[in-house]
């Protein structure tokens, strides 16, 4: 006959520490290392759109971003952007810019380049196509998912390089060329790295793809 | 080398000011939206903590934050003033931020705004001289009206219209006397202070043309022709500005 041995009170608690150290473990390294894991990816084959040749999609980490562009209110800006989308240009190009909860900025051509990332002149890139005049709309709203072609401190000094806003920012009202919105995948965005304090992103993420929807 | 690249980073990237939307567009620290819903398109912005600017390495403008009454009372007399200019004018001129601080000065010296054309900002101090503070308002935005048509309020045309025998100071702050009250001596200028140069001449009969409106009135020939002066390239930029 066996005998029952009943579990002493200090091997419960050794139990009870194991199984909390297990799911802290667990936790910690596969679901809060995964910031894409809570992340919907949108696929824009399941959507219907009504003007598809200005849907742009952006592909980073965690999905896909759907973005749609604003021909009629930026016409040269938005030529400029389908230009460099349709060469692949972005692709592999870094969010090297990144403000916690406001704006992500990348498509440094030059020195933002996954391959040729220099650090000391990422943001003052361009990309050789030559600079664009700003084309201003005052009663354009820049609420949050708005994209924009970001410029030097001088006006008419847009390239490559765009933004998008995490918050409503009117103070951009009339101050930035809006080349159009994020349609779905703004969370997505928010997953994107930032350093706080950092006003450039050491060690950034990237641009997988940037490509049309037709 | 790690350790050296460490190193770099931190200085090269740890500058949390740049990192402020504010200070991307108009290069001043420390700010905060007051009112972005004017009418007629200006962007209210004041100081939460002191801030420094200077064109060289050396910053030699400050200015510092305002207490919340004193900001909500003055921003009220500042936008009453403000919103006789419109929108349309605005752009001409190029102005679009208003800065809010208390107590600004340049090299040390007080001064009621400092405009900025290339930034489209006018900084002003809201506890400037407050006998005459309305008035100033105008004054500083006569200075941005000035730096984008230099062409129209041509210094040498304006220093004919003054007595032969008279000559400005070298600069703004070279005389010693700023008083800003009216003088009533028929000398051709409005105040003490007109006299230090050509540019604070025009900006002092622009302010007293604005702030009197049409009660302004002199009996001094070189004032009448001022008056002439300011009111006629002011009527070239925008000919439905009102007085």
């Amino acid at each position: 006959m066996i005998a029952k041995i009943k579990i002493s009170k200090s091997e419960r608690i050794i139990l009870i520490f194991l199984i909390i150290l297990g799911v802290f473990t667990f936790t910690s390294l596969i679901i809060l290392k995964n910031k894409c894991l809570f992340v919907k990816n949108y696929n824009p084959n399941d959507i219907k759109f009504d003007n598809p040749e200005n849907i742009v999609i952006l592909n980073v980490e965690c999905g896909n971003v759907i973005i749609e562009l604003y021909p009629n209110i930026s016409p040269n800006a938005v030529k400029r952007l389908k230009k460099l989308i349709k060469l692949g240009a972005y692709d592999n190009a870094a969010f090297h810019r990144v403000i916690e909860g406001k704006l992500i900025q990348a498509g440094d051509l030059e020195f933002g380049k996954r391959e040729n990332l220099d650090y000391g002149k990422v943001g003052s890139g361009k990309s050789g196509l030559g600079i664009i005049k700003s084309e201003l709309d005052e009663k354009f709203e820049y609420d949050r998912g708005t994209v924009g072609l970001a410029r030097t401190f001088e006006l008419d000094t847009e390239d490559s390089q765009f933004f998008i806003i995490l918050q409503d920012e009117p103070l951009f009202e009339g101050e930035y060329t809006p080349v159009g919105k994020v349609r779905y995948g703004l969370e997505v965005l928010e997953t994107i790295k930032f350093v706080p304090k950092f006003h450039i992103v050491p060690r950034p993420d990237f641009i997988n793809s940037f490509k049309m929807l037709n | 080398m790690i350790l050296f690249r460490a190193i770099l980073f931190f200085f090269i990237f740890i500058t949390p000011l740049k990192a402020n939307i504010i200070y991307n567009l108009i290069k001043i620290p420390n700010l905060e939206v007051y009112n972005v819903d004017a009418k007629n398109g200006l962007r209210y912005l004041y100081a939460i903590k002191p801030f420094r600017l200077g064109l060289n390495v050396e910053k030699n403008i400050n200015c510092f934050n305002p207490g919340k009454k004193i900001l909500d009372k003055q921003y009220k007399i500042i936008k009453k003033n403000l919103d006789r200019y419109s929108l349309n004018f605005l752009k001409k001129i190029n102005l679009r931020y208003i800065v809010l601080c208390e107590n600004l000065s340049i090299t040390e010296i007080n001064t009621a705004g400092i405009p900025n054309n290339k930034t489209r900002t006018l900084i002003l101090d809201i506890k400037f001289n407050q006998n005459h503070f309305e008035r100033a308002i105008h004054h500083e935005l006569f200075h941005i009206i000035n730096d984008n048509y230099k062409e129209l309020f041509n210094e040498n045309i304006w220093k004919n219209l003054n007595k032969r025998n008279f000559g400005y100071s070298k600069c703004s702050t070279c005389s010693e006397n700023w008083n800003l009250e009216l003088l009533n001596n028929q000398s051709g200028f409005f105040t003490e202070y007109a006299k230090s140069t050509a540019s604070e001449d025009m900006a002092e009969v622009f302010s007293h043309l604005m702030f009197y409106k049409n009660k302004v009135y002199s009996n001094d020939p070189i004032i009448e022709k001022k008056i002439l002066f300011i009111k006629k390239n002011i009527l070239k930029i925008d000919n439905t500005f009102k007085f």
